[in-house]
């Protein structure tokens, strides 16, 4: 990768940048969801190793919540948007140097911001934890070059028309900046009081739904046209789906204050609009399946297909919790407890880590052309990322049901703390079975790199699975 | 699908985001700068001073530059004591977030300006009071360096140090540690207000930074903490190993925020008393080791500082 | 960029329109993606109308979530009954204030459920209730702005009672105008109202998302037709 930073844009290979993203998302995976499963041991036994202030929880929450947010999520789509946007335009990425800068600035400041944080130094907002000065340089330096390059090969293309992955992509690169910049302005100008608490659950919303939830799903539009070969279903649809996106994703965010002294027409009106996340979910569900109309063969057969379908069918429950669970009928007993904890993972590891595990897979054996090593351990991943994930899922609802009737039931904390704590054992259980799924993916790719078989010209790596 | 679909797309993209942010960010604005701080807000904006989280202040979140309160047993009320060089507290450099009618008190009554001339730096130390109106009954600040001619060090000097607390120094702790990833600061809806109190009224964290709401709740809620328990003992205790007085609590051990040494300038030996409790966990002995009283200026005395404060 | 609103069904282009369109999407390689120009299909149509009328239903205070101050009024009320001051002890008596109350205003039965009392915070909550109903709220914990005597505007928290945390609707005096409070802002209800600018801008805010899609959506050549795709993709 050095040895490119230096050289001419076009001595650097088409996909260097998204190889190297690639990569590194997956090692920040690892990390970070190793980091989850230590945690998690923590909580189920509290006393597992003590004493020391940078091993201890409140030190690594926000380590884990961020190596996987910014680590993984991030430079997953860092990598599927620099291999994905030149492929739809039928053109290349617009610098490659400015990608590999990128990525290269992306580690560096994600190893720097990770360290401070571990350190305690903290803004103390949630979701918005890095100081104001690692704010600036995660605008600066992660997301405006993502955001030019994504821009500039979509102006450069060599197509009249832009596909709808394409859109989600610029639209969600350019939303991010704002959302980021705006959601940290109660540190750069010190804003407190009820305006930074709105404020760091306008960001923590806004990241989710114009962020994260419209790129995973802009991977999906092209990664099941891709591989099973079926024109997407609607284009109509990718319409509703786009534009529900911009319109609803983008305002519920006082829900996350529901018993905050917020003005209770915004709570009103964020609670309506926070039902209406299911019309963006409703259109992309029904657009990915209906495109699957024939081929649901793939889904038993092909790995990427498997992942991106699973990571769909997750779209539903989360969407319905997600649509619901803000509503002041059901808010007022699960919020603040480990239903919501498993919520947030359903979003970030269910949905849209299958997705974009989909894309690191298919990008990088298409860019490096060669075949994946192993479909076995391929097949591993899945599963074992799959059932711990579920575990995970399954322990923590339970865990928040408990919370939520300890509360309707005056129960001392204490004993709901009891009553949690088989849950929290198989949330560790789960936790780890995550983190040694991705230790095996991260061996795969690696050998994928050094010993996959060559993928001839013309043809897609999937389509020889199954051949020797 | 010319060139001018995406040109109308991307202006109908700019009116869709402009018209989302334009109700969830410039509508609401106008509510919560209407709120007014109350006797609360005060409270907890002249106790953590200028800012609980990460700033240049505070640049390695050690609980410096911060701000104490101070009992004062001929007056009956409290001193927010900013020794020389503490930043100012919020209300000094944007008086407006006060609220009109305690901005307006604080300028009048308390002589809020002649804080703001001394700069951020505040190089001579500033004394506070908070008072209610007469007439209007609404809380407002007072300088009372200005007012009555207090002086930071004497104050700080003249009271014992059980009138000394560390809260603004705890709060970063608080933050700092992570307390907030467990504990919340915000009674939930309905029954929790029977347990864990009233919720917070608008008002009640005007110029408070950050409100450390918190939202994944594994311990109970805290905002009230100080009234269920005002032990210093028990909080000492439960900090330094909370397996000490709640068998079954999950919280991680805090006894590395004591230091090297405890209340009477002795060494804490961690090794031994770690064996000590482990023998005593093990049955091998009836009566766990003796935690350490925390030294005057460790984080252990300033987080629990914090805790109690939590009326 | 005529609107041809002859058949605005199927789609608000002019033919010639549609046909350059229609050709562009047949002859144009997207990175080897094709789309088809499918329609909604009927049921989601049906589920998303579902959605939005869901979307206001379940937002509505229809069930209050919150206790108020006015949920134990009843029981207070009937304390002195010969057949409570009569019962053995205070278990049996709370058994027989709650046998007298059997449907105590409906609305506020769940709540009742939820958060069950004993006669002692009744007898310590009587005196801080009988007062609020009188206007005064001298005794009581934390006092909102205005003092009412809609014990709906206030919280009960274990035996204190105080102002409700609610934002509400501002309060109007006759004229219409708000009404200003001690601290120089203006009064808001306590109760969580039914209905507030938030549901007012929603319907604003959904009536225009879902013009603006179906305006988009019939730029497009008609549903009727779809590409054909060959095999050079």
């Amino acid at each position: 990768m050095f040895k490119y930073l230096f050289a001419k844009n076009e001595d650097i290979p088409a996909g260097s940048s998204a190889i190297f993203f690639g990569f590194s998302s997956i090692v920040w995976f690892v990390i970070g969801t190793g980091l989850g499963s230590f945690n998690a041991a923590k909580l189920a036994f509290p006393d597992f190793v003590t004493g020391n202030e940078f091993l201890s929880f409140g030190h690594m929450r926000q380590v884990h919540v961020h190596a996987v947010i910014f680590g993984w999520i991030s430079m997953a789509f860092a990598m599927a948007m620099m291999y994905i946007t030149p492929i739809l335009g039928n053109t290349r990425l617009w610098s490659e140097k400015l990608g590999l800068w990128n990525c290269f600035l992306w580690n560096l400041g994600l190893t720097l911001g990770l360290t401070v944080l571990w350190m305690g130094l903290t803004s103390g907002r949630e979701y918005s934890d890095f100081p104001w000065v690692i704010d600036l340089y995660i605008a600066s330096c992660m997301a405006i070059p993502l955001a030019v390059n994504v821009w500039m090969t979509i102006l450069t293309r060599r197509t009249q028309g832009i596909y709808t992955t394409n859109w989600f992509f610029a639209a969600a690169t350019f939303m991010v900046i704002v959302v980021f910049v705006v959601g940290n302005l109660p540190e750069f100008f010190h804003l407190t009081g009820l305006t930074e608490a709105y404020l760091t659950w306008w960001f923590a919303h806004n990241v989710l739904g114009l962020w994260i939830t419209p790129v995973a799903a802009a991977i999906a539009y092209y990664t099941i046209p891709k591989v099973t070969g079926n024109p997407l279903y609607s284009h109509r649809i990718g319409h509703l789906h786009f534009w529900s996106v911009v319109v609803f994703y983008s305002t519920p965010a006082a829900h996350h204050l529901m018993s905050a002294p917020l003005p209770e027409w915004l709570k009103s009106f964020a609670s309506v609009e926070g039902v209406l996340i299911l019309v963006p979910a409703i259109a992309f569900v029904s657009n990915i399946m209906l495109t699957m109309q024939g081929k649901w063969n793939m889904f038993v057969e092909n790995l990427e297909v498997r992942f991106t379908v699973t990571g769909c069918l997750m779209a539903i429950p989360l969407n319905m919790q997600g649509g619901f669970q803000q509503t002041r009928a059901i808010n007022w007993y699960i919020h603040g407890t480990g239903w919501i904890v498993a919520h947030a993972h359903l979003a970030l590891l269910g949905f849209s880590t299958f997705l974009e595990a989909a894309a690191v897979y298919l990008g990088l054996q298409t860019l490096m052309k060669r075949k994946l090593y192993s479909l076995a351990l391929g097949n591993v991943h899945f599963w074992l990322l799959l059932i711990g994930f579920s575990t995970y899922w399954i322990s923590m609802t339970i865990a928040g049901l408990i919370q939520g009737a300890g509360k309707i039931y005056e129960v001392p904390y204490i004993d709901v703390v009891i009553a949690e704590h088989p849950y929290m054992i198989a949330r560790w259980v789960g936790g780890t079975m995550v983190f040694v799924s991705n230790i095996i993916w991260l061996y795969n790719m690696w050998m994928t790199a050094r010993a996959g078989t060559t993928v001839p010209a013309g043809r897609m790596p999937h389509e020889m699975a199954y051949e020797r | 699908m010319a060139f001018r679909e995406y040109k109308i797309g991307s202006r109908v993209f700019g009116l869709a985001l402009g018209g989302s942010m334009c109700i969830t960010l410039f509508f609401p604005s106008f509510n919560m700068r209407e709120a007014v701080s109350t006797e609360i807000a005060l409270d907890k904006q002249l106790t953590t001073g200028w800012d609980a989280g990460w700033n240049l202040s505070d640049p390695f979140m050690q609980g410096s530059n911060k701000p104490v309160r101070v009992w004062l047993e001929s007056e009956g009320q409290y001193a927010y004591v900013y020794p020389a060089g503490t930043r100012m507290p919020n209300a000094v450099q944007h008086p407006d977030n006060l609220g009109a009618i305690v901005e307006k008190l604080s300028m009048e009554k308390g002589q809020l300006a002649k804080a703001a001339e001394k700069g951020r730096s505040n190089p001579d130390g500033a004394v506070f009071l908070i008072d209610i109106d007469q007439d209007s009954k609404q809380p407002y600040i007072e300088y009372a360096t200005a007012t009555r001619g207090w002086n930071a060090a004497d104050v700080l000097n003249a009271a014992a140090d059980e009138n000394v607390q560390h809260i603004g120094a705890g709060k970063s702790m608080f933050v700092r540690e992570g307390c907030w990833w467990c504990h919340t600061l915000l009674p939930e809806q309905t029954q929790d207000w029977q347990v864990f109190g009233a919720p917070p009224m608008l008002g009640d964290f005007n110029g408070e930074s950050p409100t450390a709401f918190g939202s994944d709740r594994k311990g109970p809620d805290l905002l009230h903490v100080g009234s269920r328990n005002a032990s210093r003992e028990w909080m000492m205790l439960h900090f330094f190993n909370p397996r000490l007085v709640q068998p079954h609590s999950i919280m991680p051990r805090f006894d590395y925020l004591w230091g090297s040494v405890d209340a009477d300038g002795q060494k804490i030996d961690f090794d031994k008393w770690r064996a000590d409790y482990t023998a005593y966990r093990a049955g091998q002995s009836p009566v766990p080791p003796d935690v350490p009283v925390p030294a005057k200026d460790s984080k252990a005395r300033a987080l629990i500082d914090f805790v109690l404060s939590l009326k | 960029m005529a609107w041809i609103m002859t058949n605005p069904l199927a789609t608000t282009n002019t033919p010639e329109q549609n046909e350059r369109d229609k050709k562009l999407w047949e002859s144009e390689d997207l990175g080897g993606i094709t789309e088809d120009n499918n329609r909604l299909p009927v049921p989601v149509v049906w589920l998303l109308l579902l959605t939005t009328l869901t979307a206001f239903a379940v937002t509505f205070p229809l069930w209050g979530q919150r206790p108020t101050a006015g949920i134990y009024v009843n029981y207070i009320g009937s304390m002195d009954d010969p057949k409570v001051t009569s019962a053995a002890n205070d278990v049996e008596a709370m058994k027989v204030l709650v046998e007298m109350h059997p449907d105590s205003a409906s609305l506020m039965q769940s709540q009742l459920v939820r958060h069950p009392v004993t006669m002692d915070e009744l007898r310590a909550l009587r005196p801080q209730i009988e007062a609020l109903k009188n206007g005064d709220d001298s005794g009581i914990a934390r006092p909102c702005a205005r003092t009412s005597s809609d014990l709906h505007d206030y919280t009960i928290i274990g035996t204190s009672i105080v102002c409700a945390n609610f934002e509400g609707n501002f309060l109007k005096d006759q004229s219409g105008a708000r009404i200003p409070a001690p601290d120089g802002t203006f009064l808001r209800q306590r109760q969580q109202p039914w209905w507030d600018q938030g549901y007012t801008i929603d319907i604003f805010y959904v009536i225009a998302f879902f013009a603006g899609v179906v305006a988009v959506v019939k730029r497009l050549p008609p549903s009727s037709w779809q590409p054909t795709h060959g095999h050079d993709h």
